[in-house]
This record gives structure tokens, sequence and C-alpha cells, in this order.
């Protein structure tokens, strides 16, 4: 009995286009639009290129050979390089400043060169305050700071000078990159996360229509269901099945799309990536099925009762604002443990950025009880129902 | 008379759902007005990369003077030394950079020569400029304390190992003191200055009711042309010894009313979150003078929609897909600057985009008119054009359906 409630409940549901529509195309299409505005941020931090600068090349420039040799060494083109750099006139430099081409101006006043300390040769003109500007500050003062150093060693005698220059020339880094693990921290990979959760989360549209199919005083077909002899267990699991099917499907279909597509980088643990996305898809369709079989209102409370909580709780999970999520992890920490969005979202994330499972498998625990918690207020709603009157 | 009363009675039924988005957009516009900046800024602030400063070797003079430094320079946000918390700290930016200072880094840099000094370990974001920034600032401690360990601390004649690495720090903050003078030049006086920052606020905001409108206006019209397009009560109407015309004028009629009511609200809400400082520079017309403009696109896109939707359910999924493709894709939530130029051209097809460009030019005028405005009223035209053309391919579509119809 249970392979036949479940095949015509899986053609009966597939037929349903509306439901269709939201839980697989529209998924689909917010996760391109994302692609389209924010792709390009993707896989970077933003504001990797160098920092545009104009030099007026002034007769006190060229004299300072140290400045000279320090810009040089900042505008060689390779990973590292830090400025862009135009030799050109003050006019010219003040125009391109103001079409706001260059981040600022630095000219050179007098050449004091290095030796002399305290008053700077060299200022720096900018229109804005950010972080370009201030690189350029930095190096200015790593030039005021070294004369510094010079001059205070120098005058306690007794030093090599030529050595102590050779020194000066040869600056050390003294850092050393070392990450936790191999991901790349890709901010933008956050709102493909949650909308992965906000996918799952409409599965509950099919929850919510199985619901309306079995219950006699919401529908027709639910009161000719109900009258019918089969077991209603196994009408519940026949339909939960179908469902189930169906939005893991639709689940597949997009993980595939963004992976494949899209590009968004959802790491190699493939198997644990499938068991989030079928812990999202039961959570999804039990949230919808308590929806379904506690409000009594008309389908279209219903559908607008269980998307707008649906895009709450993805809001929550940082869908529309990635730091929303993070807020509510420090704010109400209790918040994010009930939230299936933010559960499944962070199962991914942390599948991604984590070398070890732990964080991984909590958020899957707790979708699984929050999923057998919302079955369980269901079942005692739904089980031997009786209806004096429909 | 009658007509439109119908026409608002349609309306009134669907001020749920229309009033749900208003809510959610002035939720958002007035989290959005909170976070925008509007100090005047007069003189130059150096940018204070959010780093997380983990010190492992405790107490030693030096490792401690190099935290200093670095709290000075940069904004140390403080994090305890647990991978996983530091993992999220830089996933989500709240920390740009970790330094981790190793245990016996100060000892094993005082007894290093000057090939096997220790280093500092850092956990950054991947090719970001603010990581250089700060890369530098901690060089220049370590190879200014490198100098005087080499060739001369202040006093050689040192006790312990504590005092040495502290003289050392206090000669190299001495010298990292002095700084460069920076000229920060602002066009126009303060006062204007501060104009321009409530015009970003204000320019968000317009950018923002993109969404908004369309979503209203699309949702509005639509509903009232499902209603009224109803087969029976369409043949109904078309008995009556009322005028198809004049019937259908009065429709129009209606549908700019509802239009210009919501885009008489959104001003409103955008006059009372931003205040009228943007109008005094003129540039406050303007910004309402496209958003009428694009107010007759979200119209044209409303009337398509009513006509072509057959049921309330595609006509919700039009609603969705429109205002969150058009928005997206427009620039509406990400700025067209950081969009990538594949998608911008595509983008030039759509009304959006040169709402945006028009608000993004507006803005730049920042001052007063005198600037150049005449392309601004270019990129209204061609939303006009845009709302004139779907206008036109509606109609042209409708007359067929209502020849096959009847």
């Amino acid at each position: 009995m249970f392979m036949h409630v479940f095949k015509y409940r899986l053609k009966c549901l597939i037929r349903d286009r509306d439901t269709l529509f939201w839980t697989a195309a529209f998924p689909l299409l917010l996760g391109t639009m994302f692609y389209f505005a924010f792709g390009n941020l993707m896989g970077s931090s933003g504001g990797s290129e160098p920092v545009k600068v104009a030099v007026v090349n002034s007769p006190e420039y060229r004299n300072n050979t140290y400045l000279q040799l320090m810009l040089g060494v900042l505008s060689t083109a390779g990973e590292d390089q830090l400025l862009d750099m135009t030799l050109t006139t003050e006019s010219q430099a003040q125009r391109l400043l103001d079409e706001g081409k260059v981040a600022g101006i630095i000219t050179v006043s007098a050449d004091e060169g290095v030796g002399d300390s305290g008053s700077s040769p060299a200022r720096l003109t900018v229109t804005q305050s950010g972080l370009g500007q201030s690189i350029l500050k930095a190096v200015l003062d790593e030039y005021l700071h070294t004369s510094a150093t010079a001059t205070s060693v120098l005058s306690r005698g007794s030093v090599d000078v030529s050595e102590l220059v050779a020194r000066l020339r040869n600056r050390r880094s003294y850092t050393q990159q070392i990450s936790y693990s191999d991901a790349l921290p890709d901010y933008m990979l956050g709102y493909f996360y949650a909308l992965v959760a906000m996918a799952a989360l409409y599965a509950g549209l099919w929850g919510m229509r199985n619901t309306m199919d079995i219950q006699a005083d919401l529908s027709d077909k639910g009161a000719r269901r109900s009258v019918a002899p089969t077991h209603k267990l196994a009408v519940v699991m026949g339909d939960w099945t179908a469902s189930l099917l169906i939005s893991f499907g639709e689940m597949l279909i997009l993980l595939a799309y963004l992976v494949f597509a899209l590009k968004v980088d959802i790491g190699d643990q493939i198997g644990y990536v499938l068991l989030t996305c079928l812990a999202g898809c039961i959570a999804g369709l039990s949230f919808g099925t308590v929806i379904g079989t506690l409000f009594r209102k008309s389908e279209g409370t219903k559908v607008a009762t269980l998307v707008a909580s649906s895009n709450l709780l993805c809001f929550l999970a940082g869908l529309m604002y990635l730091d929303m999520k993070d807020i509510v992890a420090r704010k109400a920490p209790v918040l994010s443990y009930i939230n299936p969005a933010a559960l499944i979202a962070d199962a991914f994330y942390s599948l991604y950025i984590f070398d070890n499972h732990r964080r991984f498998f909590l958020n899957i625990g707790l979708l699984c009880g929050f999923s057998a918690v919302m079955c369980f207020v269901s079942f005692l709603r739904l089980r031997s129902e009786k209806y004096a009157s429909i | 008379m009658q007509v439109f009363r119908a026409y608002f009675k349609v309306l009134r039924a669907y001020a749920g759902s229309i009033a749900i988005y208003m809510a959610i957009f002035i939720g958002i516009s007035t989290l959005i007005w909170r976070a925008s900046p509007r100090s005047v800024v007069t003189e130059f602030f150096e940018t204070k990369t959010p780093v997380a400063v983990i010190n492992r070797d405790g107490d030693a003079p030096l490792a401690q003077g190099l935290a200093d430094y670095i709290a000075d320079n940069f904004t140390v946000v403080p994090y305890p030394d647990d991978p996983e918390k530091l993992q999220d700290a830089l996933f989500y930016r709240k920390v740009h950079y970790v330094v981790i200072i190793p245990e016996g880094f100060s000892a094993g840099f005082m007894a290093a020569g000057a090939n096997d000094e220790p280093v500092i370990q850092k956990v950054i974001l991947p090719d970001s400029m603010s990581s250089h920034y700060v890369d530098m600032r901690i060089d220049k401690f370590l190879n200014a304390a490198g100098i005087y360990r080499d060739f001369g601390s202040p006093s050689r004649l040192t006790e312990t190992a504590e005092d040495r690495q502290a003289q050392i720090v206090a000669a190299v903050r001495e010298d990292l003191r002095a700084e460069t003078p920076v000229i920060l030049r602002v066009a126009g006086n303060a006062g204007e200055n501060s104009v321009q920052e409530s015009d970003e606020a204000y320019a968000t905001y317009c950018a923002y009711s993109s969404y908004a409108l369309l979503a209203m206006v699309i949702l509005g019209i639509s509903s009232a042309m499902l209603a009224f397009n109803r087969r029976d009560l369409r043949l109904r109407n078309l008995c009556t010894p009322m005028p198809k015309r004049s019937l259908e004028a009065r429709l129009a009629v209606g549908h700019c009313l509802f239009a210009l009511g919501c885009w008489a609200i959104l001003a409103l809400v955008g006059i009372a979150l931003n205040g009228t400082e943007v109008f005094g520079s003129g540039r406050g017309w303007l910004y309402l003078l496209n958003c009428l403009a694009f107010t007759a696109v979200a119209t044209s896109i409303g009337f398509a929609a009513g006509h072509f939707a057959k049921t309330s359910s595609a006509q919700s999924g039009v609603v969705n897909v429109v205002a969150l493709g058009m928005s997206f894709l427009g620039g509406a939530f990400v700025p067209q600057s950081v969009m990538s130029q594949s998608v911008l051209v595509f983008s030039r097809f759509l009304p959006s985009y040169w709402y945006i460009r028009a608000i993004d030019a507006t803005k730049a005028l920042a001052g007063s008119v005198s600037g150049n405005v005449y392309p601004i009223y270019g990129y209204m035209l061609i939303q006009l054009g845009f709302a004139a053309a779907i206008f036109s391919v509606t109609l042209l579509f409708s007359k067929e359906r209502q020849m096959t119809e009847l």
C-alpha cells in the first residue's frame, strides 16, 4: 500500500507547478542574481589593486635618492606591488587627484635626505581618508622613521656608516603567512550557503501541501483520503517520502548548478555535503508540516506564514545581510542553535573552513533534533483526529 | 467614478501584501540610515585595520612593545588564542589580520644574528591591501629594533635581557613618533562637505527604494488588472453602456494615481529619514525626478504583468522575479562599481541600470548643480523610453489576445 500511495503522491506533487517554481526555480534564480551582483567579488577580499599615486617630479625629488629608491621598489610590478606610481608635474598631479585617478600626491619640498630627522621633506596631499591614503602615509612615514633611526644610531658614534646604510637598504620582512586550513575565507560564500538554507526551508511548502491533502477539514482531497481504509501512517509516510525525494532532488539540482555553473566552492567532502542537504530537507519538510497542522487558516495565509517565517529565519542566517549570522551567534547564541537556516548555513561553512568535524556534527545533530521536535508536534496534532462535522 | 471606486476597492484588498513590502523596505532603510556616516570630515584619519593580536610570548618587553605599537596604529579586536574563533573572525571580516607572536620570540630575536631571526606569524585575508598595510608597520618596528640590536643599542651597559629589550622598544617608539604631514583638500568649505555625507545616505536610500517601488507598483497594478480582466467580469463590463475606451481610461488614471501614491510615500519616507538638506542644493529634486521616471517604468511593468499573468501565483512569481532581478542586476543592492563589466554590459538593457546611473551621476555632482546635469536628464529619458516600449508591446499583445478571445 505504501508504494501505491508513494507513487501517486509523487506524480501529484510533481504536477504542482506553483510549488515547483518556489522550491526549485526560485533558489536557482536567486543564486544567479547573487552571482551576477557579486560574483566579481568572489575569491578576493576586495581592494587588492596597487595604490595609485602621483609623485611631483621636482628637482628636490630627483635629488632624494633614498626616497626614489624606496618608491621604485614598492612600485615594481609583481605580486607584492604596493604602489602604482605616476611621475608628473605639479599641475598634472592636481588634475589626476581631482579626477580621482590617484589616491594622493607626494610632494618633496626640500632635500634633507637620510640623516636629518624631525621635519619631513615629503608631504602627502589627499582628498579623502581611506586605506589607499593610509598606505601612502605609511610609506612616507617609513621614510621618516628610517631617517630618525639612522640619525639616532649615528649620533652615538662608533658605527660603520657604510654597513649601516647597507643594512637600511636591505629591509627584512618579519612576517610569515600561515593558515589554519586550506580554505580561503571568502566572505561571499556565506550568501550562497544561506541560499542553500533558504532552498531547504522552502521544502516546507511540500510539507504544508501534504498536510492540506490529508486533513479532512482542510480539503476535499483530505476528506476523501481520510475515509479510505488505508492506514493513516502508510499515507503519511508515503506522502513524506515522496516530498522528501522531490525536495532532495531539487536540492541536488541547486547544488550542481552552484558548483558547476556558478563555481561556488563547497569544499570536496561530498558525502558530508549531501548529508547536510538531506538533513536540511527533512528539517524544512517538518517545519512546513508543523505550520500546516498548527495553523487552521486558509491556504493563502498558511503559505504566507511559512514563507515569511522562512525568510525571517534566513535573514537571521545571513541571506540578506551576511553579518547578521555572526551578530546573532554572538548576541543571542541560543537563537543560532535553534534556527534551522543558521544550522544548515553553518554546517556548510564549518565543512568548508574547519579541518575537524566537531562543529559540523553539532550543527547536524541540532538540525536532526529540530526535525524530531517538529515531527513530534505535528504527530500529536495529526494522530487519531476526529471530526464531528466538516 | 464607479470604475474608479471599484479600482481602489480591489487595491484595498491587497493593501496588506503591499504594506508588507513597504514595511520591510522601511525597516531595511532605517538600518542603512543608522549605519551610514553623517560626520563632517575636516581632517585626515588613518585607516585603522581591525587586527587580532595573539601574544604567546607573554610579558617579554619586545613582544609587549610590538603589541602596544600595533594597538596604537590599528584597531585591536580582543580574541582568545582559539583557531576556530579566529577563523570565524576572519571569515566575517571582524578582523583582517591575525598577528601571532610566537613563544620565545623576543629572546630569539635578541639572540639572533642578522640572518636567523624568528618571524611573526600572520593569518590574513587573501590578496587584501590591508594586510600589506599591517605588514609594513610590523616590519618597520622590527627592522628598527634590529638596527638598534646590531648597531649599538642606546646603552651597551645593560643589565638584564629584559632591560635591553625595553630600551630598544623605547628607542624604536621614539623614532616612530614622527609623522608625515598630510594635507586634506576638500572641495568647498566644511559645510558643503557635510551635505556630501548626507547625500550618500540619501542616494543609497533612493537606490534601495527601486526595489520597493517595483514590488509595490507591480503588485498593486497587476492585482487590480487581474480582477478587472476576469473573463466574466470583463464580458459584463463590455456590454455596459460605458464605452470601452472610457473604462480603460479610468483604469489608466487609477494605475497612475496608485503609482504616484507609492512614489510620494517613498519620497516622504526618504525625507523623514534623511532630512531636507539634500534639497537645499537642488540635487534632491533630481533624485525625486529620477525616481518619478522609474515609477513610470514600474507602472509599465505592472501593466504588462497584469496582462500576461493569468493567476495570482504567477503574478507573485513575476513580482519577485522582476523586482529582485532588476534590483540585483541594475546595481541597486550592490554598487555598479564592484560588479563585473560583462554583467554591466547586459544590465544596460534594463531600466534599473539607468536609474542607478542617474543616482550615481547626481551624487557625483556634490557641491552644486552647476556641474553637467544633462547626462542625468538623458538617463531619465532612457527610462521613459523603456516605459513607453513596454506599454506599447503590452498594448499590441493585448489587442491580439482580445481578438482571439471573443
